[in-house]
């Protein structure tokens, strides 16, 4: 399910199946103008990462809106109680399971204590979204993040 | 300073800006009527659209994953998207496209991945299953088979056109 009308039409029907959501956490920065590009070229891997779990698992996945936030050298503490309140929220909805996906590994230790899971995908920096390799590298990666998910569902 | 030979009277520059107009105002109400009369015509095209899949001696009695690429007008934008089709020839031979989404949610079904239920399609996300004709089991949450895709056979060439709902089976 996506943050659309037409899917919250079916949602709000069916919120008893859908009880996993998959939030992408998104960084930009304007400071510097290399980490702009990288950081931009991120935000699309991301979304394309995340449409493309969402388009298998539509049924029990909701992709929550985007979470944005301004990439410091260190994640500092207004944000990730910021991303906190965001779980706790989503997990009293209900949703059962919470990913958080991602390229920045300094959420890890943030998360260590937080009721969800994080996804964490090495950075890819450079590499063409159109490039028939860069494609087949991501759908691979795709399928692992989609069995990881899957698997915490039969747990 | 006024040139009487280029002058128009007022009765002139009335009865020219009325037809003026009055022809734009005509044409604004017949424009939108011509266009419903002839809207299936142009619309119709589009529904029909069969894309060539693979050729038909391919087809075995074994479901083969395929994937298509098919033009998509979603409101506003027109775009490629991917459309997937389980292929094969059922029991009584004939060929039989089904659509891999689930009827319960739209999750992406697979075929024979669960050695529990071999044969089978099933559905990752609540353990939707369907036989191989893409019936749903009972007790299952899907409420009615897999979808089916229209199709044609030309000089040994299968294409697929829309997939359509086989409620009635």
């Amino acid at each position: 399910m996506k943050y659309k009308n037409i899917d919250i039409n079916q949602y709000v029907k069916a919120k008893e199946y859908i009880d996993t959501a998959l939030i992408p956490l998104i960084p930009y920065s304007f400071s510097n103008d290399q980490e702009l590009e990288d950081l931009a070229l991120q935000g699309e891997y991301i979304y394309l990462f995340a449409n493309q779990i969402e388009k298998e698992l539509k049924g029990r996945v909701f992709l929550t809106p985007e979470y944005y936030y301004l990439k410091t050298d260190k994640i500092t503490e207004t944000e990730s109680f910021r991303l906190e309140h965001l779980i706790n929220h989503m997990k009293s909805q209900p949703f059962k399971y919470i990913f958080l996906l991602t390229f920045d590994n300094k959420w890890r230790k943030v998360t260590k204590d937080m009721d969800a899971e994080l996804i964490w995908i090495p950075a890819m920096k450079g590499g063409d979204l159109n490039q028939s390799e860069t494609q087949q590298l991501v759908q691979s990666q795709i399928e692992e993040i989609q069995s990881l998910i899957k698997d915490s569902w039969s747990e | 300073m006024t040139d009487k030979k280029n002058q128009v009277s007022r009765r002139q520059f009335l009865n020219y800006t009325l037809t003026g107009v009055g022809g734009f105002m005509g044409a604004a109400l017949v424009a939108p009527m011509v266009g419903f009369a002839v809207d299936p015509l142009l619309k119709g095209e589009k529904d029909t659209d069969f894309v060539y899949v693979m050729d038909e001696n391919e087809i075995t009695n074994e479901p083969q994953r395929k994937t298509f690429k098919v033009d998509q007008v979603d409101g506003w934008y027109e775009s490629q998207v991917d459309r997937t089709a389980w292929v094969f020839r059922d029991e009584n031979g004939e060929i039989l496209a089904l659509s891999p989404v689930c009827t319960h949610l739209g999750c992406t079904v697979d075929w024979n991945s669960r050695e529990e239920f071999s044969n089978e399609f099933f559905c990752p996300c609540h353990d939707g299953r369907y036989d191989k004709n893409g019936v749903n089991i009972a007790d299952t949450p899907p409420t009615e088979p897999l979808h089916a895709y229209e199709y044609k056979v030309e000089d040994g060439k299968l294409y697929l056109g829309k997939a359509k709902s086989r409620k009635e089976a």
